[in-house]
């Protein structure tokens, strides 16, 4: 899968910009605030309909423009179109000129995997952090997980509300618990049975990448330890008191242990961006093998923040990218891109929200 | 120099329009361009069409159908069975279920669901009017035909229990609803089959 075209309209620093990929490495190349990270951005929000800044659609919007616009064909298992435009009055998003009517109609047509210096965040931050990568690797990786997940916030949602009531309607709460209680209970089982798959990926990514002698282990604390329905009826006192739905997958954790010990408090800031690297290596690793094509992946920086022995262990996962037909763009500030990648490099020069090819390498 | 503006009643048309569900600013712009600019007696007629459609139709009393007669004509058929009702979330669903044709019993409206995320509460739907209902007319079974998303669960589930005392038969329609959508996406066979396979409601 890759992307073939990309055009942007009041994109961030983009005006307007028309350009066209091929597979394999494209390395975009240009000096501080020009657009690398911005090019990035736009391609992941095309595959995600979320930025990895983690902004809203408003700072995306050109400084003076009224909306921006993102459009891109991808080719895959046949070729696609898609579109979408956004200003604060207005959004439209369409998949081969049809307007997008269901969500998972639409994602799944790009897959892609972003590498960024926020992914540190996923060690460093809070469970929320956690939850949503978990939940993208299912949404990229079964149809049926962002139905049940929209369902389930959609029932929480509404829990919550007829909690924080002056008083609370116990057949109305009871209405909502029900879909709360079912739904939640498979988004755990499908977490649980997640996990112990995507795991070994995730620790010989951090071994491959940190030549290190300690031990990662991924593990999934869900919330819900057996029955969803009596451990939720367990927590209606305490609820009582904080107005708050207490028990569900919504509090799950996904704990990272370095030696058998959690990685936030007891790792090193190395260690801590290895296994950021490592997570996302992962991802890539178990969406690509899940649909027996690559994703595309976008590496923002990443490299530069690696010593040369470090890089070594993402070799492996970019040179499949590139055998499989697969499409990497990657940032770098200054011509000093990994030599080990060698030949077949595509050059692109960024400058002041404009993009031009230079000759092909080699 | 000063900017050309819209004519104060063009631009009150445009507003008025744009209140209309699924005229976007862009839509109401084109309509109004167009009343302002179409044959007099033909915006006449519209808007005598308009007051009169809303005067003289409004919710059945008694099952929250759209009609021009108290009760309905729903309501007054006695070749219906008295002794079946069914709840859907809106006037426009009773058309679909009737149109459907194996339905031949009385209806009633609850005018929505229950959405705490819209603030839509018991008390917003003709629940206590349904209960009446069940006081006064020889009722035995409730079908509840609400849409399967997160809130048609919800309110089907709320109304299970609070008519559970009653004693009377509960059920709802079986499957071929589409999640997340009303019945007007259901096709009459679809409705059918769903009417005919309902199932009890835990
Ligand atoms: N909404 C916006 N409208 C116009 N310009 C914007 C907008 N958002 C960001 N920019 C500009 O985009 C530029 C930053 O682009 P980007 O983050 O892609 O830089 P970069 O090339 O990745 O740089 P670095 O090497 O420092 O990471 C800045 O000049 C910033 O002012
Ligand atoms: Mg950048
Ligand atoms: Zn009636």
């Amino acid at each position: 899968m890759h992307l073939t075209r990309l055009r942007l309209r009041s994109f961030r620093n983009y005006g307007r910009l028309e350009a066209e990929f091929g597979p394999g490495f494209h390395v975009l190349l240009g000096g501080n605030a020009q657009g690398k990270t911005n090019l990035l951005e736009a391609i992941y929000l095309l595959a995600t309909l979320r930025s990895f800044r983690g902004v809203g659609g408003a700072q995306m919007v050109r400084h003076g423009d009224k909306g921006y616009f993102v459009g891109g064909q991808v080719l895959g298992q046949g070729a696609h179109a898609m579109r979408m435009y956004w200003s604060p009055s207005e959004r439209r998003l369409s998949l081969d000129g049809q307007p997008v009517r269901k969500l998972t109609d639409y994602l799944g047509t790009l897959r892609a995997v972003v590498f960024c210096t926020e992914d540190l965040q996923l060690v460093k931050g809070p469970g929320t952090r956690r939850r949503r990568f978990l939940d993208l690797l299912l949404a990229q990786t079964d149809a049926g997980y962002l139905p049940l997940l929209q369902r389930y916030t959609r029932a929480l949602r509404s829990r919550n509300l007829v909690l924080k009531a002056r008083l609370v309607d116990e057949a109305l709460l009871e209405s909502f618990t029900r879909d709360v209680v079912g739904v939640g209970t498979q988004l755990t089982q499908l977490r649980r049975e997640l996990v112990p798959r995507f795991s070994p990926l995730v620790r010989l990514a951090y071994r491959r990448i940190a030549h290190g002698a300690e031990e990662l282990r991924v593990e999934y604390r869900p919330s819900v330890k057996q029955d969803f329905a009596v451990e939720l009826a367990q927590a209606r006192g305490r609820e009582r008191t904080y107005r708050t739905t207490l028990v569900g997958p919504h509090r799950d954790e996904l704990q990272l242990l370095l030696d058998d010990r959690p990685a936030v408090q007891y790792g090193s800031e190395g260690q801590k961006r290895t296994l950021a690297i490592a997570l996302k290596t992962a991802q890539a690793e178990y969406v690509g093998g899940r649909h027996g094509t690559p994703p595309v992946l976008l590496i923002d920086d990443v490299m530069g923040e690696l010593d040369a022995r470090r890089r070594q262990g993402l070799l492996p996962l970019l040179e499949r990218a590139h055998q499989a037909s697969g499409q990497v763009f990657m940032t770098c500030t200054e011509v000093n891109w990994p030599e080990e990648l060698g030949s077949r490099l595509q050059r692109w020069e960024v400058k002041a929200g404009t993009i031009e090819a230079d000759r092909l390498v080699r | 120099m000063p900017m050309p503006v819209l004519p104060a009643p063009l631009a009150d048309l445009m507003a008025a329009l744009g209140k209309l569900p699924g005229i976007g600013p862009r839509t109401a712009e084109r309509l109004a361009l167009h009343l302002v600019q179409a044959d007099p007696s033909f915006v006449r007629q519209l808007a005598t069409t308009l007051t009169n459609a809303r005067d003289r139709v409004q919710g059945c009393a008694t099952c929250g159908a759209l009609t021009e007669l108290q009760p309905c004509a729903l309501c007054q058929d006695d070749r219906r069975d008295a002794t079946l009702v069914c709840v859907v979330e809106r006037a426009v669903d009773v058309w679909l279920l009737d149109k459907a044709g194996t339905y031949r019993g009385r209806f009633h409206v609850l005018g929505g669901k229950l959405s705490p995320l819209n603030g839509i509460e018991p008390e917003d739907l003709r629940i206590a009017q349904l209960e009446q209902r069940l006081e006064r007319e020889p009722l035995r079974e409730v079908i509840l035909a609400l849409p399967t998303d997160v809130e048609g669960d919800a309110t089907s589930h709320y109304l299970a229990r609070r008519l559970a005392p009653r004693g009377l038969k509960i059920t709802r329609l079986a499957h071929g609803l589409p999640a997340g959508s009303g019945l007007e996406f259901a096709d009459d066979l679809t409705l059918s089959r769903a009417l005919e396979g309902r199932q009890p409601i835990a």
